[in-house]
């Protein structure tokens, strides 16, 4: 049997992240960069991949970060892992941030700046779109994330480290926790209805 | 060599895969067209196309393959629409076609989408250099002097909307469904087309530039009169309004076409697009190149409309003229064919489409 290898990649915020896991190990690729992705995440995991010996045909497992975050970059990961998952023939799953920041720690209050004082969150239940003012009703054992400190002030809990997004999505897919490989934006497209009304048919 | 690719197209509103031969056998040609999801806010809102691209272009290539009756490894490249257009679905294109590149080792070719357009008479009719391309769609319109695989001279364009732009706001306007097209050509053959005296822009000028919003402006100025005076927009009316707005859109593409040809001398006029449909249009670009003693043609509907195998047939003609360069991978929202023409004027004026 081929030994496992899992390849993550995640552009869904202002990164470029790619992650494996194999024989044990884990290594990671990550550079800041708010543009620019679509470029470089190709080039980025094949030289991970070469860095530890191994190439395309190797990988048995792809997880792919699904946001919530920058619509665009959440796109530019998940077409990727939709066409190496197409051209290898492997399974793809896909893991949210919020599920990345919790992995681990059940009972975590996970957070992400949604900007416009806005906060994707996720607790015990389905994640959500809130008002960062507006937060209310939680009692986390832990906090992650975006403001984790302000957080456990408010709702009690221990202020976990921020870990590396892109390493835990490629934990929860070897774990088999993955879903589907679509993009979670939890905001709408912000389309409005034309206003000027049609005229009347006499 | 007989070459077989694979196109992958997603610029505008369409998510769309297909398996093209260099022998010009298209072996399939899938579009999943999104006009359900646009339709209420009358318009493409890009976010909403860029979304359903991401959730469905790569269903589009599995069936296209499966269709086709070939594998990956069957293929020799892979070309993908890299611009111009909506960025979002342009780029969840390239991203996919990267993705099964990197996964098999075949060559990408990032195609042009108004080269694939402009090429498509040579995959349909097997058409010789050089021609005269007119394309007219919802997104474009424009001139296009074809000589080569990579040498296209653009004559003139719209400086505002397309017509098929056109065609969907009056649609808009008279109460008439999305898009705005056919239901306009079908009310126009109830009308009188010299009813109304609507404007015929750009006509005074020279050259071979259009412009259609401000037809669009008279439309709609006639149908307040008309509702002013009656508290409504009556059948007959709107039927005449229809086909006189129609007749306008087609004399202004007949004369400006007429100089087209006049200015390129070229042999044959090819029209491409969507509006090529509407009948009273091709029978007026017909007449034109009737008098003018060059040839017509215009590619079946489905091949002249938004579709991947153009994007398949311009990647062998550009793999086949040694024209691949991995700059052309890049998504960008402008593109213009014609290096040395101003920017701006031949696509709408906010782009492959609003
Ligand atoms: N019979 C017709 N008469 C006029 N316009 C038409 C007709 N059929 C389709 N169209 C127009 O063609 C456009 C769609 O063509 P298409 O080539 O798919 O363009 P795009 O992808 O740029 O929107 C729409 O604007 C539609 O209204």
């Amino acid at each position: 049997m081929r030994p496992e290898v899992t390849l993550a990649i995640d552009t869904s915020a202002a990164h470029c992240a790619a992650a494996l896991l194999f024989r044990g190990r884990e290594v990671e690729a990550f550079e800041e960069m708010a543009t620019g992705q679509a470029e470089r995440l190709m080039p980025m995991v094949e030289a991970l991949l070469a860095g530890q010996g191994l190439g395309w045909p190797d990988v048995t497992l792809l997880a792919v970060g699904t946001g919530p975050g920058n619509f665009t970059g959440v796109r530019i990961a998940v077409a990727a892992a939709r066409g190496l998952a197409l051209g290898l023939g492997v399974p793809l799953v896909g893991v949210t941030s919020l599920q990345a920041l919790r992995f681990g720690h059940e009972g975590a209050l996970a957070c992400l700046d949604a900007r416009r004082g806005a906060v994707y969150v996720q607790g015990e239940g389905a994640a959500a779109l809130a008002e960062w003012e507006e937060l209310s009703g939680f009692s986390p054992a832990f906090t992650v994330g975006y403001r984790a400190d302000d957080l456990a002030l408010r709702f009690g809990g221990t202020v976990l480290p921020t870990p590396s997004l892109v390493l835990n999505i490629a934990r929860v897919a070897a774990a088999g926790q993955g879903g589907a490989p679509a993009p979670f934006y939890l905001r709408g497209a912000d389309a409005l209805p034309p206003s000027d009304p049609p005229p009347v048919i006499l | 060599m007989v070459l077989t690719l694979l196109g992958i197209e997603s610029s505008c509103d369409d998510s769309a895969a297909a398996v093209v031969r260099s022998d010009r056998a298209v072996l399939s040609s899938v579009v999943e067209g999104q006009a359900a999801l646009h339709a209420p806010f009358g318009g493409v809102v890009p976010e909403i196309a860029a979304r359903a691209h991401a959730e469905k272009l790569d269903g589009c290539v599995a069936r296209a393959l499966a269709e086709a009756g070939v594998g990956l490894a069957d293929l020799d490249a892979v070309a993908v629409t890299s611009g111009p257009g909506l960025i979002g679905g342009v780029l969840s294109g390239v991203m996919l076609a990267r993705g099964i590149a990197a996964a098999t080792g075949l060559p990408l070719v990032g195609v042009n989408h108004l080269a694939g357009h402009a090429l498509t008479p040579r995959l349909t009719d097997g058409l010789e250099f050089p021609y005269l391309m007119l394309l007219v769609s919802g997104g474009h319109c424009q001139f296009l002097m074809v000589s080569g695989p990579g040498e296209f001279r653009r004559l003139g364009g719209t400086i505002d909307d397309a017509p098929g732009e056109a065609f969907d706001k009056v649609a808009k306007l008279l109460a008439l469904p999305q898009p705005g097209g056919p239901p306009l050509e079908a009310e126009a053959l109830k009308g009188d087309a010299k009813r109304f005296a609507l404007p015929r822009p750009l006509l005074d000028r020279p050259g071979c530039d259009m412009s259609f919003s401000g037809l669009k402006t008279a439309v709609l100025r006639a149908r307040d009169a008309l509702i002013a005076e009656h508290g409504g927009l009556r059948r007959q009316d709107r039927a005449d309004l229809c086909a006189s707005f129609q007749a306008a859109v087609a004399a202004v593409l007949a004369e400006k076409t007429r100089r087209a040809l006049a200015e390129s001398e070229a042999p044959v006029l090819a029209v491409a697009g969507g509006v090529a449909a509407n009948s009273v249009i091709r029978a007026a670009l017909q007449g034109v190149c009737e008098k003018a003693g060059v040839g017509f043609t215009a590619p079946p509907l489905r091949l002249c409309t938004d579709n991947a195998a153009m994007i398949a047939w311009a990647g062998i003609e550009k793999l086949q003229a040694g024209l691949v360069d991995p700059a052309d991978l890049t998504a960008r929202p402008r593109w213009p064919l014609d290096a040395m023409a101003a920017p701006m004027i031949g696509s709408g004026k906010k782009g492959a489409k609003a």
